[in-house]
C-alpha cells in the first residue's frame, strides 16, 4: 500500500485498513461521526483539497473527494497545511501538538473528541502506515 | 502605572504608592514587579500573620484592557503554608475594577483591632466595621456588601471563615468563586481583620497607545476565538483534555498512589457538558469563558467544578462523582479555602488510613476509606472550622504528616500541596514542582501542556517526549520564564495566544518597543528575583524535591512503570538556570546579567 497522499488511491487504502484493524475495531468501537481533513494550499499543494471520511462503529463505511464543502456538515472538520497534515501522518508532528501549536485546526463536538482520544490517535496511526509516497 | 494604594490597618492611615518608572519595564507588573517591591519586607524571622506582614494585590498592564483573557490580578507576600514567596492570581472582574478607580494595587500592612472592610469609591478609600459580615462566607460577602454600599454594580474581594481563622491554606476570593486560592494569603488578610475589599470604578483604564491596542486586541480575541484550545476549554472547561490527561497516567488517583480507577471516564469536561452543564461564565472580557455553571438536580445554577475541584474531590479520593465534586468545589469556595490544598490533605488523610499509620480512633469514628464521600465532607466542614480531626488536617498535609511521623508521605514541596498533574505522566512537571517559588504549583509553568505539545519556536519551546529527562531541562526553564511573564501582565494561561501576539499587544499598552527576547529576558528576571527572595527566607537545594511517593513508579496506567531521573533533571536545570551545581544559588555573573545587580 504505498499510494500517493493525497488521492483516493490513499483514500481507499485507508479505508481498507480501518476495516481490517483489530486495534483500530476495538479502539473505535463507539465512535460515530464523519470527518472532513481540508488540506490548504502551501508550496506542495496548489489547491485545496477535500478527503471525506465517514467512520461509524470502528468502522470506515465511506470515503470520496469533494470538490468544495458547500452546505454539507460534516461531524468534524480538521484542517491544516498539506505539509503539516503529511508530517502528522509521518510521525514528524504529534497530533495533539498540532492542535496545540495551531498547525491543526479542529471543527466539532470537543467532547466527542477529548472522549476518544486514543481512538483518533489510532486512526492517525493507521492513516500513517498507508502513507508512502507524497506530492 | 497607576499608583498603588497603601494602607496601614494598625494606623488607618492612607497614602500612595508611586511604581519606579524603570521597575514597570524591568518586571512588567504583578507577580514578578510584587516580587521587587516586597523584596526588602519579607525576611526569614517575619511571621507571616504578623501586623508587619505585608499584603500586596497587584494589577498588571493588561489587566481591564479588553486584551485576551486579561481580567486577571495577584495577590503576594510571605505565605503562612511554605513560610517563603507567596503569590497566587485570580480572575474575575475585581482587579478591573481596581483599575478602573485610578489604583493598580493595594498595599496592605498593620492589623486591626476589630474586623474592617475597605470601601473604595473611585479614588475615594474608607475603611469601616465589618463586624457584622465576620463569620460570613465569601459568596454571602458579594450580597451583603453590595447591599450595604448600595451599588449592584461594586466588586467584593474577600476572605471566608478559613482566612478568618487564619487557616494557612486559605484563599482569597472575588466574585462567586474566583480564587486566588494558593499558599494561603487568606490567612494573612484574615490576621490583619479585614473582611473585604470593595471597589467600584469609573476611570479609564491607561493604555500608552489605545488606538493601536484597540486594534491588536481586537484581532487578538478573534484569533484567540478560533483556536483550537480555544474550543476544548469553551465547550468543556478547564477539564476540557482531562481524558487524554487520564489516558496519559497524568490524572491523579487515590492521592497519587494509583494510575487507573474504575468510572474515571466520569472525571471530565466531557462528562459535565454531558450531565449537568447548563451554561458558561467567562472572567471580564474573555472569549474563552472556561467557567461552568452547572445544575445538579436542585434547580439552581451554580459553579460548575474545574478540573482540580473533579479530580481533587474525585478520583484522588477514589471517588467518580461530578456532582459531588462541584458541592465540595462550592463548599471550599464559600469557606475560603485553597481547593487543591484542602482535598489534598484529604487525600493524604484517606492514603494513612488505608496505611494503617490512622485509625477511627484518630479520626473521631470517620471510616476513610477510597470512595468514602461522606467522611470527606465531613472533614471538610471540620478542617475550615478548625474542629475535631479537622483541625490537624487545617495545617496542610506536611503539618499532618509529621504529626502522624510520615512525612515522607506527603504529596507536597515546601508545605505546597501538588496540582493534579502527576508528573510520572508528564515528566517536565517534576521539575516545575520542585523549583517553583511558591511550592508544587502548576501556576508558575503548566508544562504539561508543553509535554503534550504546547510549545512555541519563537519562544525556543521545543517538543520533547512527555517522559524524556534532562534533556528537557532547558525547556522547562525557559517555559517557566515565559509563565512568568504571563503572571506579571496578568494574562490566563489558558489563552493560547502567540508570543508575538502578546508582545505587540505589551508595547501598545505601556509604550514600550521590547522584543520577545527583552520579554523573555523580564521572565527569567522575575523568576530569579523570587529565587533570592526564598534563598533569603531559608530555601536551600535541599528543598527542590519531589515528595517520596511520586519518584515510585505507578502501577498500572497510562504511565505505568515509568520512574523519573529527577536528581539528573534537576542537575540539568541549575545549569540551564545558571545557578551553583551545588547550593542551587544563582551565579552572581547570573544576576548582573539579569539586571539584578543590587542583590548580586
Amino acid at each position: 500500500m504505498s499510494a500517493i497522499f493525497p488521492s483516493i488511491e490513499w483514500l481507499e487504502d485507508l479505508k481498507e485498513k480501518l476495516n481490517s484493524d483489530e486495534k483500530y475495531a476495538r479502539l473505535a468501537k463507539k465512535w460515530e461521526g464523519d470527518m472532513l481533513c481540508v488540506l490548504e494550499p502551501d508550496e506542495t499543494l496548489k489547491e485545496p483539497m477535500y478527503l471525506y471520511i465517514d467512520l461509524w462503529h470502528g468502522k470506515c463505511r465511506d470515503i470520496a473527494i469533494w470538490d468544495e464543502i458547500g452546505d454539507k456538515k460534516p461531524a468534524f472538520i480538521l484542517k491544516a497545511s498539506y505539509a503539516n497534515f503529511l508530517r502528522v501522518l509521518r510521525g514528524e508532528l504529534d497530533p495533539m501538538q498540532a492542535m496545540l501549536t495551531r498547525k491543526l485546526g479542529v471543527k466539532g463536538n470537543m467532547a466527542v473528541m477529548m472522549r476518544n482520544v486514543p481512538t483518533v490517535l489510532d486512526f492517525v496511526r493507521c492513516a500513517g502506515e498507508v502513507t508512502g509516497e507524497a506530492l | 502605572m497607576q499608583p498603588i494604594l497603601k494602607i496601614n490597618l494598625s494606623t488607618q492611615i492612607f497614602e500612595e504608592y508611586k511604581i519606579p518608572a524603570e521597575w514597570e519595564r524591568d518586571y512588567l507588573g504583578a507577580a514578578s514587579l510584587a516580587a521587587r517591591i516586597l523584596y526588602d519586607d519579607l525576611t526569614a524571622d517575619l511571621d507571616p500573620l504578623s501586623p508587619e506582614s505585608p499584603l500586596l494585590i497587584l494589577t498588571g498592564p493588561l489587566t481591564g484592557t479588553f486584551g485576551p483573557a486579561t481580567g486577571r490580578f495577584i495577590v503576594a507576600g510571605k505565605s503562612p503554608a511554605t513560610r517563603l514567596w507567596a503569590e497566587s492570581n485570580v480572575g474575575g472582574f475585581w482587579g478591573v475594577e481596581l483599575r478602573k478607580c485610578g489604583y493598580d494595587g493595594v498595599w496592605l500592612t498593620g492589623k486591626s483591632d476589630s474586623p474592617l472592610y475597605l470601601w473604595l469609591n473611585g479614588t475615594k478609600p474608607e475603611l469601616r466595621a465589618a463586624d457584622h459580615l465576620w463569620g460570613q462566607d465569601t459568596y454571602q460577602i458579594q450580597e451583603s456588601l453590595k447591599a450595604e454600599i448600595g451599588s449592584k454594580s461594586a466588586k467584593v474581594l474577600g476572605i471566608g471563615i478559613a482566612g478568618e481563622n487564619q487557616i494557612p491554606m486559605a484563599g482569597i476570593f472575588c466574585d462567586h468563586g474566583r480564587a486566588a486560592g494558593r499558599t494561603g494569603l487568606g490567612a494573612v488578610m484574615g490576621s490583619k481583620n479585614l473582611k473585604a475589599i470593595a471597589v467600584l470604578g469609573n476611570g479609564e483604564i491607561p493604555l500608552a497607545r489605545p488606538d493601536k491596542y484597540k486594534k491588536l486586541r481586537v484581532l487578538a480575541n478573534r484569533a484567540l476565538k478560533e483556536d483550537p484550545l480555544t474550543s476544548v476549554m469553551s465547550d468543556l472547561g478547564s477539564a476540557g483534555a482531562a481524558e487524554y490527561l487520564d489516558y496519559l497516567g497524568e490524572m491523579p488517583k487515590k492521592y497519587f498512589s494509583a494510575g487507573t480507577l474504575e468510572g474515571s471516564e466520569k472525571i471530565s469536561g466531557s462528562s459535565v457538558a454531558e450531565t449537568i452543564l447548563v451554561g458558561k461564565k467567562a472572567c471580564h472580557g474573555c472569549v474563552i469563558a472556561c467557567g461552568r455553571v452547572v445544575d445538579i438536580g436542585d434547580g439552581e445554577k451554580r459553579k460548575g467544578p474545574e478540573y482540580e475541584a473533579l479530580v481533587g474531590f474525585g478520583p484522588n479520593l477514589g471517588l467518580t462523582d461530578p456532582i459531588f465534586a462541584t458541592r465540595m468545589g462550592e463548599l471550599c469556595d464559600r469557606y475560603g479555602l485553597d481547593l487543591i490544598s484542602a482535598s489534598g490533605t484529604i487525600g493524604l488523610a484517606y492514603s494513612l488510613y488505608e496505611q494503617g499509620i490512622i485509625s477511627a480512633a484518630d479520626t473521631d469514628g470517620l471510616a476513610l476509606e477510597w470512595g468514602n464521600a461522606d467522611s470527606a465532607e465531613t472533614l471538610l466542614h471540620q478542617l475550615a472550622r478548625r474542629e475535631g480531626f479537622g483541625a490537624l488536617l487545617a495545617q496542610g498535609s506536611l503539618a499532618l504528616a509529621r504529626h502522624f511521623n510520615a512525612e515522607s508521605q506527603a504529596v507536597q514541596v515546601n508545605g505546597l500541596e501538588l496540582a493534579y498533574h502527576d508528573p510520572r505522566g508528564a515528566s517536565g512537571m517534576a521539575l516545575v514542582y520542585a523549583t517553583s517559588p511558591r511550592g508544587a504549583c502548576h501556576n508558575q509553568s503548566d508544562y504539561f501542556l508543553a509535554d503534550i505539545g504546547q510549545v512555541d519556536d519563537s519562544l525556543g519551546l521545543a517538543f520533547f517526549d512527555r517522559h524524556a529527562g534532562a534533556e528537557k531541562a532547558a525547556n522547562v526553564a525557559r517555559h517557566q520564564d515565559w509563565r512568568t511573564v504571563g503572571n506579571s501582565l496578568v494574562i490566563c494561561h489558558f489563552a493560547n495566544v502567540p508570543p508575538q501576539t502578546l508582545l505587540d499587544l505589551v508595547n501598545a499598552a505601556c509604550g514600550w518597543e521590547l522584543d520577545l527576547d527583552a520579554l523573555m529576558r523580564a521572565g527569567e528576571r522575575g523568576w530569579t528575583l523570587k529565587r533570592m527572595i526564598n534563598l533569603n527566607l531559608g530555601l536551600r537545594a535541599a528543598n527542590d524535591r519531589l515528595p517520596e511517593p511520586l519518584l515510585k513508579a505507578l502501577p498500572d496506567g497510562g504511565a505505568a512503570g515509568y520512574e523519573i531521573p529527577f536528581d539528573e533533571m534537576l542537575s540539568a536545570y541549575y545549569t540551564a538556570r545558571g545557578w551553583d551545581a551545588e547550593s542551587g544559588v544563582p551565579s552572581r555573573e547570573k544576576l548582573i546579567e539579569l539586571g539584578l545587580e543590587y542583590i548580586a
